[in-house]
């Protein structure tokens, strides 16, 4: 990127709240059913039909707003946005305009190891719209109104975002914050996240904003990153090459990496915002308010920043541990056992246990491992009962059975052999056996020492100190 | 004062034959001046009215309608959706 | 029994409890007059008739097993053609829904078909209820009874005239700015405009949202307040329904305080019209109502906020009619925009579309603060001024109509008399109160005339009890031999 320029970005993502039913009507909220299926005269916008608020769609927008710090709207209204388009039943869209349920807040987001603070504009609710499936042999589209009514927050930023890496790191704490709140599925794969872009750019220094430049089409948070590098350097291009940047909205191609003309500022819709006559001013009390901040949970970007600063992890280990929020809530109760030190606890689950879940492709909460069983098995490794390899064979029955460590330990004989009269037959063995090693050792080839350990550990069949067994190879040998 | 009709009709979706556009203009006109017969008030503020407030519904699933049903009256349906002229978005 | 369509619906209550006849009975009669008179009323675009004789045999059945039944069992009731009825044509009056079948009822169907009504047919009306005489419908031009060159006022034309013609004894209608009160008053019967929120709105094609109120039409006041206590009360599919108690009414205006505004005697009110209504007065005072000035001074502003709102929320409203998903679809396929633009002008009548118009202008980008914003301030105003009005008086008395009935055609080809024609009644809506009409006599056509009888929010009792001691006093209202 031309280091001339500044980007200057601003998003508008739109969520899809995972509630039971619809927003205005009891039809289900669902994913994937068979075309027109989950409709009734509501959502379908029959003549005469009236929507009414889904409660819970407002407590999750609270919670939404309450996670980006929002102030909350207790006294607020719904607003139809009109416009003409076969998705989209009524002709018009039941959103909020002039106050919407959440505003002026903020998201701290990690960019590096730098921690860079978003605005939040604006978080309000309304209705999705339907499908259109383009089928060519029919020779017109198809309309599935299954999507119409689902529920929807619209979050908007302020234009703070700097670059395509902060864009990023903000979709993917808002994706995170999504899941932790337990208000959406946030699948993009799905369409339930989907993103605006707004980009402009401006001399490096300069405190005054570009004309910006609309993304429509964004399906994916990589591709708003490649997006945002596109058209920023389309944009820094037309400046160089002495042109001007005009207001208008351009598609997103993903798979050509580039984007086109969709309309200009001429063509601009004119909404005509009304207030709702179907639906009256609606309030959310202080208490229920409060009750609601109350129910939120620590969130993954304070996460992340306590256990580097609490446990002392990478700041990659502890935004992997914090990212999910069942393996949050899993180390965070294997710690609370006070039986083994957070960086073993660390390792192990993004080590052994991370691998399986990927294998599994499943959540940690969906084993049969207990916070207990993994703390015990790993305490026995640090009381050096256990050796390291001992450990994995423990892990690998209490992945999926609630045993007792302790308990294996003693049926597959794994407890560590510490005894030094064992261990000192085996290493006079192994040294008598590889006598090459020894002379190599002795003329300097130190790092010998860990092959001649393996071959004490293979003799021990696993069970030996390997920390005692090194000690005493080293002893014997400067002895001979 | 001077409507703009062809604007009008074009967000409302209507066309209106040319031979009508002078005629539709003079009773719009008639029209906006009988309404333009406003006084001065202070439009400030939301429209939000806390004196006049609704309920809200618990989020419970209710049955939804069988297809046919809600396709009934549609002019073209094809494999259980509604058909319509080509859309590029 | 003879006649048995022209009875009152206590009548035939009273009939049908004593077992003196059955629903069926009466239903044929019914059936047998609109097949008689309909020809010339023009007051249905759609009949029932089938359904309506199985929903009567239905009612006989419940009462002769001796189960409970509504008090509506066995009576037939019309329904205006802006209400939904699950597989029975609803047009709205308009081109754009000839063919539309609704697959579900409005709230208001489902409570008479609860009680036991029987549903004779849909109404004739002005297009999407708008006009306020019958000539906007797409499909006919219901007549007034009195005079069948007139027309019966609107937009619930058909509801207006069925009644006045004794085809059936009581109508649904719905009033957005006096579509229940402005027909009753030109066709000589007692409709009612409930306190918005009071009737459900589910299943009302909308016109004007914030406006539109369903209420009943009937032939004496006793009926009246037997269709609205079967529909009025909290509906959990309206979230601007209200919960509400039907109270009981009585028939004394003794020591009631009544109001009059002098801006609603003005010029634009005819002689005849004002004469009537003075009398009027004159046999409330002398049944010892005390007769008090107030003033409304907002009145002049209500017609333009009336027309603003009601427009605005129609340009919305009636979007969905674009030819793709039901009703009317436009001769012109080659692309959506096309389909659109083929659909609407082809399936609206032109009041439709000017109303669009204006409600898109005043809703657009630069033009909403000074219109929509204003109108929807000054609702609040003249709400206030009703509110401090009624606290000097238990009722205001107004005319309802400046004139009666018109010719047909009369007035037809220039929409801003048509609509300055609505001034009295459209404050109602404006400010959410229950208003009435009570036919008060005959002008020198012998057309109808009316008074409006209007109070605060949810005092439909007071309002019944008041036209109540009116209809006894001067010995019931004038029923058109037809």
């Amino acid at each position: 990127m031309n280091s001339n320029y500044e980007i200057v970005v601003g998003l508008e993502v739109h969520a899809e709240l995972s509630t039971e039913t619809k927003i205005f009507c009891g039809c289900k909220n669902e994913f994937g059913a068979e075309v027109n299926t989950n409709v009734c005269p509501v959502c379908m916008g029959l003549p005469g039909t009236l929507p009414v608020l889904n409660e819970q769609v407002v407590e999750y927008a609270i919670k939404m707003g309450h996670a980006m710090n929002c102030t909350i709207n207790g006294t607020t209204k719904h607003d139809r946005k009109n416009y003409f388009y076969p998705d989209l039943p009524k002709s018009y869209q039941i959103s909020q305009f002039d106050i919407p349920l959440c505003e002026n807040g903020y998201l701290d987001v990690l960019v590096g190891d730098e921690v860079k603070r978003i605005g939040v504009t604006r978080i309000h609710i309304e209705e999705d719209a339907g499908k259109l499936i383009h089928d060519d042999s029919l020779g017109g589209s198809l309309a599935d109104y299954n999507r119409c009514g689902v529920p929807l927050i619209e979050i908007v930023s302020e234009p703070d975002i700097r670059s395509a890496d902060e864009a990023k790191a903000y979709l993917d704490t808002i994706h995170t914050t999504l899941l932790y709140l337990g208000i959406s599925d946030a699948k993009m794969q799905e369409g339930s996240v989907r993103c605006d872009v707004n980009v402009s750019v401006r001399p490096a220094g300069s405190t005054e904003f570009g004309t910006r430049v609309e993304m429509k089409n964004v399906n994916s948070f990589s591709a708003a990153h490649r997006a945002i590098n596109y058209e920023a350097a389309r944009q820094i291009k037309v400046l160089e090459e002495g042109g001007e940047i005009v207001q208008e909205t351009r598609r997103w191609d993903d798979v050509k990496g580039v984007n086109v003309l969709l309309r200009s500022k001429e063509d601009a819709q004119d909404y005509r915002y009304f207030p709702d006559p179907d639906l009256l001013t609606f309030v959310v009390s202080d208490e229920k308010i409060a009750e609601i901040k109350a129910s939120i949970p620590e969130l993954p970007v304070a996460k992340t920043m306590r256990y580097m600063s609490e446990y002392k992890l990478s700041r990659a280990d502890s935004e992997l541990l914090a990212l999910n929020k069942n393996t949050a809530a899993f180390f965070e109760a294997v710690i609370a056992t006070g039986k083994c030190e957070p960086k073993s606890v660390s390792n192990w689950i993004l080590g052994d246990i991370y691998k399986v879940l990927n294998e599994r492709k499943c959540e940690i909460t969906d084993l049969a491992l207990t916070p207990a069983n993994l703390a015990e098995m790993i305490s026995l490794i640090e009381k050096k009962t256990i050796s390291n390899a001992a450990g994995k064979t423990v892990l690998e029955v209490i992945l999926d059975e609630n045993k007792d460590p302790n308990e294996i330990v003693k049926e597959k004989g794994l407890a560590q052999v510490s005894d030094t009269g064992a261990l000192n037959a085996i290493v006079e063995k192994v040294l008598a056996n590889n006598e090459k090693a020894v002379t190599d050792f002795k003329n300097g080839k130190t790092n010998v020492v860990g092959f001649l350990v393996g071959q004490c550990m293979k003799e021990s069949k696993g069970k030996g100190n390997p920390a005692m067994l090194k000690d005493m190879v080293v002893a014997a040998i400067e002895k001979m | 004062m001077e409507i703009d009709i062809m604007r009008l009709a074009k967000l409302a979706k209507l066309s209106i034959p040319e031979d009508k556009v002078e005629e539709f203009r003079k009773k719009m006109e008639d029209i906006i001046q009988m309404v333009e017969n406003l006084p001065d008030l202070d439009t400030q503020g939301s429209l939000v009215d806390p004196t006049n407030t609704m309920e809200l519904r618990k989020d419970e699933v209710q049955p939804s309608f069988p297809r046919n049903e809600m396709l009934q009256n549609a002019p073209y349906t094809a494999a259980g959706c509604i058909l319509i002229p080509k859309v590029v978005d | 029994m003879d006649k048995l369509y022209s009875l009152t619906a206590a009548q035939m209550k009273d009939l049908l409890d004593r077992k003196e006849v059955t629903s069926v009975e009466i239903t044929k009669s019914v059936i047998d007059r609109i097949e008689k008179t309909d020809g010339e009323i023009q007051a249905y675009t759609s009949y029932n008739f089938e359904q309506a004789l199985q929903q009567a045999a239905a009612a006989d059945e419940k009462r002769a097993k001796g189960e409970t039944v509504g008090e509506l069992a066995g009576i037939p009731v019309a329904v205006k053609d802006n209400m939904c009825t699950k597989n029975l044509r609803t047009t709205a009056g308009s081109k754009m829904l000839g063919n539309f079948v609704p697959p579900y009822n409005a709230t208001v169907v489902e409570k008479l078909l609860a009680d036991g009504a029987v549903i004779i047919g849909k109404t004739t009306m002005d297009e999407f209820a708008m006009g306020s005489s019958g000539e906007n419908s797409a499909f006919q031009v219901a007549r007034n009874p009195w005079d069948t060159t007139r027309v019966p006022g609107g937009s619930s034309s058909g509801s207006a005239a069925t009644v006045a013609a004794s085809q059936v004894p009581l109508a649904l209608g719905s009033d957005t700015g006096g579509s229940i009160r402005q027909p009753a008053c030109l066709t000589g019967i007692v409709g009612m405009k409930p306190t918005y929120g009071a009737v459900s709105r589910y299943g009302l094609i909308a016109y004007g949202s914030s406006l539109d109120q369903i209420g009943p039409m009937a032939r004496t006041v006793d009926d009246t307040a037997m269709l609205f206590k079967a529909i009025c009360g909290k509906d959990k599919m309206d979230a601007t329904s209200k919960d509400y108690t039907y109270t009981p009414y009585g028939d004394s205006v003794k020591g009631m305080k009544l109001g009059l505004p002098k801006e609603y005697f003005g010029e634009g009110i005819s002689a005849e019209v004002k004469e009537r209504i003075y009398q009027a007065v004159e046999v409330l005072k002398a049944q010892g109502a005390e007769i008090v000035e107030v003033s409304l001074p907002s009145t002049d502003y209500a017609l333009s906020a009336y027309y603003i709102i009601a427009c605005a929320e129609a340009s919305s409203n009636l979007g969905r009619y674009d030819g793709v998903k039901y009703g009317f679809t436009g001769s012109d396929r080659s692309s959506l925009e096309n389909l659109y633009i083929s659909s609407r002008s082809e399936g609206f009548g032109e009041e439709v579309q000017r109303r669009i118009l204006l409600g898109t202008y005043v809703l657009s980008s630069g033009f909403y603060d000074a219109y929509y914003k204003k109108a929807k301030v000054l609702q609040k105003v003249i709400a206030k001024e009703f509110d401090d009005a009624l606290k000097l008086c238990d009722a205001i008395i107004t005319p309802l109509n400046p004139t009666t009935a018109f010719k047909i055609g009369e007035k037809s080809n220039d929409p801003v008399a048509m609509w300055a024609g609505d001034i009295c009644t459209v404050t109602l809506n404006i400010a959410g109160l229950p208003g009435i009409n009570v036919p008060c006599g005959f002008d020198s056509n012998n057309m109808p005339v009316g008074f409006q009888v209007l109070g605060r929010k949810f005092s439909e009792s007071t309002l019944l009890t008041i036209a109540k001691c009116y209809e006894n006093t001067v010995g019931g209202f004038a029923v058109k031999e037809f």
